[in-house]
């Protein structure tokens, strides 16, 4: 890493810090990787906020009644404050909001593969919460840990308000599946059959395919491997559908005695990398979204510009 | 235009015998601008009576790994333009939604001196604090009290928004 003897003290004091449990700061010493993958992680994350808004915003119009539309607009709202929490937490590390928003718009940036994944039906807003935000729950409960203090207290805010996407998409599919009709249960299968595995593959690459994460784990940024984390939403998940007479899109699922875990099928990974790498069936149309909302903002940041600088005169 | 408008850092109150805590910041042209985004971005549930918000570049931050790499210069003899500095403190490593907390005034000339005469003062349990923010009076926009029926209190009415609202939903516990 640093051979400069000086970096050397500095580092092994901040690793100190970190085992002792303190937070690093804006303005404490950090080596370079440190803030350099933090800020691949943090505005990575609230790209994913802000793409998150995609698929669930097409059914705003849609919903079917006043309540669930009122509820998927505040889920919306606070996807859009979770991506201005975070874009806030890299600033602190040096990097404009500008510049992740231009990363962003021309494709260098990265997000979620999962909001690369079409919502097709009512239903898919309902896995979003459970199932999606879920398995985002699992990572940022985590996050929440880290090291870094204005993203851990990010975190923490977001997890908390996370809940409620949670337990709404949670409700709908329970409600639907114990009282729904025929047509409206098998929505519900139907969409936890395209959403199971992309939500598996959110968890990302297996450990042994992780080259990031021992360092990430050493510097209290993780604190828990991506198959850990995995396997430990699989665990609480798996009983909770299967009660509701789901079936899960996986064959080869069954619950070992030994361990005490349930076990999968193997991971599609071709398909993860290609949708990371761009070729998913909605990264074009998530970008041109992007752009055009962007596009179509001008006129308001010119307004208030204006009008702030009229307010000055 | 793309141009990135001035950061504002963000203080919210809780409830009126509570601390203001920064919360994180918003991006605007003007402080009333920035105060109604700070309403849209950190009070979207009922846990606010009062915002403030103060421009980045009137922020004086250094952390105790800083003062103790370099420690603060002595007073200088003559202190001119004395103002009223808010001190703000962290003293928990504990997870926290929230920052630095408002803790005091300090009369000043300078951040600086602000920083040095809070930590002498003994006022502020100086050894425990991991963090100091240093704000002038002056620069801080307030949320008004007539603000609050506009501001915070359609929030209250959101109540699908909390999770307690949707109370324990398991299909394993239900059947038990």
């Amino acid at each position: 890493m640093q051979s400069d003897p000086v970096d050397t003290d500095r580092l092994q004091e901040f690793e100190t810090r970190i085992a002792r449990g303190e937070k690093i700061e804006p303005g404490d010493w950090m080596p370079d990787e440190y803030r350099r993958q933090l800020i691949r992680m943090i505005s990575q994350h609230a790209h994913s906020e802000v793409v998150g808004m995609l698929p669930e915003g097409a059914w705003i119009t849609r919903a079917p009644n006043l309540r669930r539309k009122m509820v998927l607009m505040a889920k919306v709202q606070d996807e859009a404050g979770h991506g201005q929490y975070l874009y806030h937490a890299a600033e602190t590390l040096g990097i404009s909001r500008e510049e992740m928003l231009a990363a962003l718009l021309n494709g260098r940036a990265k997000y979620s593969s999962i909001f690369n994944y079409p919502t097709l039906t009512w239903a898919d807003v309902a896995w979003i919460g459970w199932l999606v935000d879920g398995a985002a729950i699992k990572n940022q409960t985590m996050l929440a840990h880290c090291s870094y203090g204005p993203y851990s207290r990010a975190m923490v805010r977001i997890c908390a308000e996370e809940t409620f996407h949670y337990k709404q998409g949670k409700e709908m599919i329970v409600h639907y599946m114990s009282s729904g009709t025929p047509k409206q249960k098998a929505m519900v299968q139907d969409g936890l059959n395209r959403w199971w595995w992309p939500m598996l593959m959110m968890f990302g690459p297996h450990d042994t395919d992780s080259p990031n994460s021992p360092l990430l784990i050493r510097w209290g940024i993780k604190t828990k491997s991506n198959d850990t984390l995995r396997q430990e939403f699989i665990n609480e998940e798996v009983p909770e559908l299967l009660a509701l007479g789901l079936t899960i899109p996986d064959p080869q699922l069954a619950f070992n005695e030994a361990s005490g875990s349930w076990e999968i099928g193997p991971i599609n990974w071709d398909e993860f990398w290609q949708v990371v790498r761009g070729n998913g069936p909605m990264n074009a149309e998530r970008l041109a979204a992007r752009q055009q909302a962007h596009d179509n903002g001008l006129w308001v940041r010119e307004a208030v510009a204006a009008y702030a600088a009229k307010q000055q005169a | 235009m793309d141009t990135q408008w001035p950061r504002y850092e963000v203080f919210k109150q809780d409830s009126p015998h509570k601390a203001h805590e920064a919360v994180g910041s918003v991006h605007a042209p003007d402080a009333e601008m920035a105060l109604l985004q700070a309403r849209d971005v950190f009070v979207r549930r009922p846990s606010a009576v009062s915002l403030w918000v103060v421009p980045e570049t009137a922020v004086f931050a250094i952390t105790a790994e800083e003062i103790a790499a370099n420690p603060v210069p002595p007073l200088p003899p003559i202190a001119t333009h004395a103002q009223t500095y808010l001190v703000f403190t962290k003293t928990s490593q504990r997870r926290s939604m929230t920052f630095v907390r408002h803790v005091g005034e300090i009369v000043a000339a300078t951040p600086q001196i602000a920083l040095q005469l809070a930590m002498e003062s003994g006022r502020f349990n100086e050894d425990a604090v991991f963090v100091w923010w240093l704000v002038p009076e002056s620069a801080i926009t307030r949320s008004e009290p007539g603000d609050i029926d506009s501001l915070f209190t359609p929030a209250h009415d959101k109540t699908y928004r909390q999770q307690s609202y949707y109370g324990f939903v398991s299909p394993t516990r239900n059947r038990k």
